[in-house]
């Protein structure tokens, strides 16, 4: 697996936010305010990357029978520790995310990338899957912050869960618009390429 | 494979054990400075050289209202040995959405210093402009003593007092008003639970 493919996948092709739809319960949760959005973000890329790292570097360690409880004690010692640091070092913020914080744990895009990556490629793969996820959900999580503090002053709809998920839903079809002309856009250089190619044979032959 | 396991447990839980330790004070303290931050932000007109003691653990009469603790903690705010005022928290159990927690800074003539929402649940965008990180509605209180007005006027606009509800949320402010007068009525009739005298 190259590393390009790994940061694509992550931040544009693949998008834990607007594609695989994972970890919708902190997305929608705290997404009211850019504050609590940037804090959760990166809270969670901490986890990740640190999940990411160490199942990676466990993989030979574990097998078929064990595996899932070692990687949930890896996630929840990880989480425990955020949660920690966080009330250390800013508790003001730590209060505002409340019972979020602890519920990084259940937050389904980690265990998901422990599961489908981490435990079959080698550390710096996962770890750079795991930067690239986590930046993939906190950009997501930010702009979702972003527009309904934005519009809250306009619509209170957008201040209220059912909000959230009308902004989320048309994140995601936009990002279904820009995909497809995107393909678009290739499978026409593509073709353009083809159409050339057969007519070099046809001259040479 | 099962003494892996525990292997893993072992690793994992000194992990946690370890960064425990180290910012457990730092966790303490982060607290204290939180709670103290709310006192302050109450108290900003006494700041420069006063200073807030630690809370006083006060037994009140059997009248006391429901939006009090009993025992009430009193948090005084001192200059050099002089009392010049107290904080205490009190609370309105009638929120749109459950109790709402504020604070009050009294000066010893039970003069408002300040009102702060700090733990609500109350509607984000209606019933949170109570905040005065949202408007400044909380603030009109600042500077009135429970005699300056008739007991009526301690009410929202719209049960004919003389303080604003906001369009859309009249529950909201209509609890944090009631909960202020009633607690406010209290101190004017024992004024040395906050430290001060007839």
């Amino acid at each position: 697996m190259k590393l390009t493919t790994v940061w694509l996948n992550g931040l544009w092709d693949r998008n834990p936010g607007l594609i695989q739809l994972l970890g919708l319960c902190p997305l929608l949760g705290v997404s009211n305010t850019i504050d609590k959005a940037i804090g959760l973000g990166l809270a969670t890329l901490f986890v990740l990357v640190m999940s990411n790292a160490s199942i990676s570097l466990i993989r030979h360690l574990v097998d078929e029978a064990i595996r899932l409880p070692s990687f949930v004690l890896v996630i929840s010692a990880l989480t425990t520790s955020a949660e920690l640091l966080m009330q250390a070092f800013h508790y003001p913020l730590y209060q505002s995310l409340g019972i979020f914080v602890p519920l990084i744990v259940t937050n389904c895009l980690i265990l998901g990338r422990a599961e489908s990556l981490a435990r079959r490629e080698p550390l710096l793969i996962s770890t750079m899957d795991g930067l690239a996820q986590g930046l993939g959900f906190f950009f997501v999580l930010v702009s979702l912050g972003a527009i309904r503090e934005w519009v809250s002053d306009i619509i209170i709809l957008a201040t209220l869960p059912a909000g959230a998920f009308i902004i989320l839903g048309m994140l995601v079809a936009l990002h279904q618009v820009i995909q497809k002309l995107l393909k678009r856009f290739r499978s026409n250089t593509k073709s353009d390429s083809k159409r050339r190619r057969v007519r070099t044979t046809g001259e040479i032959s | 494979m099962t003494f892996r396991l525990a292997l893993f447990g072992l690793i994992a839980s000194s992990l946690v054990g370890v960064i425990y330790v180290i910012t457990e004070p730092m966790i303490i303290e982060s607290k204290e400075d939180a709670r103290n931050k709310r006192l302050y932000s109450i108290a900003e007109p006494f700041l420069g050289e006063v200073k807030i003691g630690t809370p006083i653990n006060k037994v009140l009469a059997n009248d006391a209202p429901v939006s009090l603790n009993n025992p009430l903690p009193v948090t005084p705010i001192n200059n050099g040995k002089l009392q010049i005022g107290a904080v205490v928290p009190f609370r309105a159990l009638d929120g749109y959405s459950g109790t709402i927690e504020l604070l009050l800074a009294l000066d010893t003539e039970r003069r408002i210093l300040g009102v702060r929402a700090i733990d609500y649940e109350e509607t984000l965008g209606l019933g949170d402009k109570i905040d005065v990180q949202k408007t400044d509605w909380i603030l009109q209180f600042n500077g009135l003593r429970y005699v300056d007005l008739s007991p009526t006027a301690w009410a929202v606009t719209k049960d004919g007092g003389q303080f604003d509800s906001f369009t859309g949320a009249t529950i909201t402010p209509r609890a944090v008003v009631g909960a202020l007068a009633e607690t406010l009525a209290y101190f004017e009739t024992y004024p040395e639970i906050v430290g001060s005298g007839k």
